[in-house]
């Protein structure tokens, strides 16, 4: 089966066939693995609870260019505000992806974190050997999740977008798959 | 499909080419002209930059925040086009 994908590009028609035959297979497979590896990094941190995240937001941030933002959160009720939401965030963007429930959300905030991650590693020295490192590639593979809408193969978001909740608030489409 | 507005080329297309710049144009940028990249005796890479790593650092963050800006944008102001799936 092919599909023609109607798109724009700097004002041209850039439109181009796709055969979808292994689309949906590998919007599923995506999913799981991007979905598996911040689950894990989530029940992680609680099964080896109390987690601190003060290393982070306050030792290694402090000279990058997220620091005056993020050592904000290195002491007081902002970290262990973050010592919580670290885990939690990163354990329901997990769990959303691998059901395939509030998706586009789930990766949003994945990208989210994932851009934390991404300068405050990279500057600290993960950089090294340049500047595409996995923490990039996870934030692009959250943004190619959002863009593609990917909940909706074999998601619970196959489900919430019929409902005449979604149907009567269209805009929540932006947070499904 | 409908026709982007300028504050949506700004968010997207801006936000693209500052990432790509950051990323991929001063990345060619070291190679070409920058300076050599000897191997330390413990197998390290020393890098030894021509653009400064937080100049890169900020070109792709903005670029990254006008990304964020362009699609919370979105949400805010209009519903989704298709609403058939």
């Amino acid at each position: 089966m092919v599909t023609n994908i109607q798109t724009q590009l700097l004002g041209r028609d850039v439109s181009f066939p796709v055969e979808e035959s292994r689309f949906a297979y590998w919007l599923v497979v995506l999913r799981l693995i991007v979905g598996w590896w911040f689950l894990h990094a989530g029940l992680d941190k609680f099964l080896a609870w109390p987690f601190d995240a003060s290393w982070f937001v306050g030792g290694a941030a402090a000279q990058t260019s997220l620091g005056p933002v993020v050592t904000l959160f290195s002491d007081g009720i902002l970290l262990s505000f973050t010592n919580i939401m670290v885990p939690l965030g990163q354990t329901l963007i997990g769990l959303g992806l691998i059901v395939g429930a509030l998706t586009r959300l789930a990766a949003f905030f994945g990208a989210f974190l994932m851009t934390f991650f991404y300068f405050i590693n990279g500057e600290t020295g993960g950089w090294a050997h340049g500047v595409i490192t996995g923490d990039l590639l996870g934030l692009l593979i959250f943004a190619m999740i959002a863009t593609l809408g990917a909940g909706r193969v074999l998601g619970v978001d196959a489900y919430l977008a019929k409902t005449s909740f979604v149907r009567d608030h269209p805009r929540l489409r932006y947070l499904i798959g | 499909m409908s026709q982007l507005t300028t504050m949506e080329r700004v968010g997207l297309y801006g936000g693209g080419a500052l990432i790509l710049i950051g990323t991929v144009g001063m990345g060619l940028l070291e190679i070409i002209a920058g300076a050599p990249h000897p191997v330390s005796g413990e197998g390290q890479v020393v890098h030894e930059t021509l653009i400064s790593l937080s100049v890169r650092s900020y070109t792709i963050l903005l670029g990254l925040l006008l990304l964020a800006a362009y699609g919370i944008t979105n949400l805010a102001t209009k519903p989704p086009e298709d609403t058939s799936i």
